[in-house]
């Protein structure tokens, strides 16, 4: 077999010289990736993700090393020792896609896309993203981006949706304008209570009619300082997966206000009830409950701020290393609110703690490398763990913490293996 | 052990896109590992969780229950081709796989499927039996 393919890019340009593959995919709703669920993508050092013409499965050739929970729609997830860069690259990026992609993100095209404001504002607009170019002021901030049900796979009864372990996070550059200067030239009105996101990826029963998702954020938090409306990722147009050509960065909050593939910001007088702002999604219990209770939705209250976290990026869970010498430890802790205050790591199943070294954030919501030389007294087996406080001194917890029926907020301690020589 | 198979996989990697050689990373993998001893104990292994009891239902049955490849891999058993038909129009089978959900839980979404998402309802006794596979397969009650 091995020996038959030898040139990738070959394979690839009959690929893009079928033009209604897209179409037959979403028709049959086939996908070759299908039998990779649940495993690591090999795929390496293959940019197809980025070139015009693409169907959504080349997009996974672009990602390296990550785990498909989903091929239809995409959602992966990054191992905890690929996300050690401080920027985390597009390929070691995880994917949450709740539709499909739209085609003018896959083929690149922006001709024509414009971002409409409307709602309780003095003043409608609908900005080209030239416009928002020359009319805004362009910044570039480092932003941590979480799925609200990331750890979602540790709760127990299981909470439905993908089943993410650690991984649907990273922390990229993201370039673009404040969303508070495009909805102040806008004028708020008095009555704005909440914002209203919205999108043109296609739902994946292909009824046009119906959004794929559609979430907002109290106008408060859309004001407030780290929120933009992006269109590059770490220096590059925004690709394909991820939001082509604009979307919002709204850190802090779940991933799910950070709208991909924008076209218009409504602003509201009450909260948004759209695509998965209603019943269990993306809401939590308003009083704590006991693991697998039925909560009646009225119950409900939306997710906010994300908890203080923190994740263990290297070594890889199973390293090894000589007993008694000491060897670094290191990974990123952020929070919802943006203020991790310090990290401490243990080595002994948390009956004692020692403080890492805690980078200040480059900007606000950027996540903190931290680092810690930890020294394995004898040969055997060991567990590092680590835990981030916030400045109001709480804590992420050893266990997972309250039980809710999609598996939000799971902020529990992240823990590897060490092995001493 | 992901490094060493990405880079062997590297080359291969088109002609896996287009549908052949599914099994082969495994098997590579697998080789890769074996060459270094024991696989070591991972502390984040979802069963392992600390406010998990023994992991029971999905996962541990789920693997020893025989998967039908036709059927999107879903566990051989009635109601298996109804389910695969009521549910593959939209997703894979890969979301349904991922679940192990109270019997309510799975009342919830079959109705949210529905009334959110636009899936038809199919016939009384059809749709029982889909709940009942679906409960039967990926629970955590049982
Ligand atoms: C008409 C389209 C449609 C059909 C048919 C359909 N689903 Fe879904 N389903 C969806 C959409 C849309 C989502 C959300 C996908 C996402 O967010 O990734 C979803 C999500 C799910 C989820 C995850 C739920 C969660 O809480 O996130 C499960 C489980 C699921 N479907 C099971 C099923 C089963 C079982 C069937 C067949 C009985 C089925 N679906 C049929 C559209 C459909």
């Amino acid at each position: 077999m091995t020996d038959k393919i030898t040139d990738g890019r070959s394979d690839k340009a009959e690929i893009a010289d079928e033009p209604t593959r897209r179409t037959i995919l979403k028709a049959t709703g086939l996908t070759a990736l299908g039998a990779y669920v649940g495993m690591n993508i090999p795929f390496e050092g293959n940019l197809m993700a980025l070139a015009q013409g693409m169907s959504e499965e080349d997009i996974m050739s672009g990602k390296n090393g990550l785990v498909l929970l989903n091929d239809r729609p995409l959602n992966a997830e990054t191992p905890a020792h690929l996300l050690d860069d401080d920027v985390t690259p597009y390929k070691h990026f995880f994917i949450r896609n709740n539709g499909f992609v739209p085609d003018s993100a896959l083929d690149m095209d922006a001709e024509g896309w414009t971002l409409t404001i409307d709602g309780e504002v003095d003043t409608a607009l609908e900005l080209s993203i030239g416009e928002l170019k020359s009319r805004f002021e362009e910044v570039t901030l480092r932003l941590v981006l979480e799925c609200g049900g990331n750890g979602r796979a540790f709760f127990n009864p299981g909470a439905s949706g993908n089943q993410w372990t650690t991984g649907a996070v990273g922390c990229a550059d993201w370039t673009g304008v404040r969303l508070s200067d495009v909805l102040n030239a806008a004028g708020i009105k008095s009555s704005a209570v909440y914002t209203a996101h919205h999108s043109d990826d296609p739902h994946l029963s292909g009824d046009p009619d119906k959004e794929v998702i559609s979430r907002g954020v109290p106008i408060e938090k859309a004001l407030a300082e780290g929120g933009i409306i992006a269109w590059a990722m770490n220096g590059e147009p925004i690709p394909a997966v991820h939001g082509f050509p604009l979307r919002l960065v709204i850190p802090g909050y779940p991933g799910s206000a950070s709208q991909k593939y924008v076209n218009r910001i409504q602003i509201r007088d009450q909260e948004h009830d759209g695509a998965k702002m209603t019943g269990y999604s993306y809401r939590v219990p308003a009083y704590p409950v006991a693991p697998g209770t039925e909560v009646p939705e009225e119950d409900m209250v939306v997710l906010t701020d994300m908890p203080v976290k923190s994740l263990i990026t290297f070594p890889q869970s199973g390293a090894q290393a000589a007993a008694g010498e000491a060897m670094e430890v290191r990974g990123h802790a952020w929070s919802g609110s943006g203020d991790v205050a310090s990290v401490d790591i243990s080595i002994d199943f948390g009956a004692t703690w020692t403080p890492a070294a805690l980078e200040a954030p480059v900007n606000k919501f950027a996540w903190q490398r931290f680092r810690a030389d930890v020294t394995l007294p004898q040969a055997g087996y060991y567990e590092v763990w680590a835990r981030a406080t916030d400045l109001n001194g709480v804590s992420q917890p050893p266990v997972v913490p309250g039980w809710n029926p999609r598996g939000y907020g799971n902020n529990m301690q992240h823990r590897i293996a060490m092995i001493a020589t | 052990m992901t490094g060493s198979c990405s880079k062997r996989k590297n080359v291969k990697m088109s002609k896996t896109l287009t549908g052949l050689g599914a099994g082969l990373c495994v098997s590579l993998f697998l080789a890769a590992f074996g060459a270094t001893a024991q696989p070591v104990y991972d502390p984040m292994r979802p069963s392992m969780s600390p406010l998990a009891p023994l992991a029971t239902g999905p996962t541990a049955q789920g693997s020893q229950a025989e998967l039908d490849p036709k059927l999107g891999n879903l566990p051989v058993g009635p109601g298996a081709e109804d389910t695969y038909y009521q549910c593959v129009g939209c997703h894979s089978t890969a979301i349904i796989r991922q679940q192990r959900l109270t019997d309510d839980r799975w009342d919830y979404l079959w109705t949210w499927m529905i009334d959110e998402q636009g899936m038809q309802e199919p016939e009384p006794e059809i749709a029982e039996q889909i709940l009942a596979y679906l409960k039967t397969h990926f629970s955590s009650e049982r």
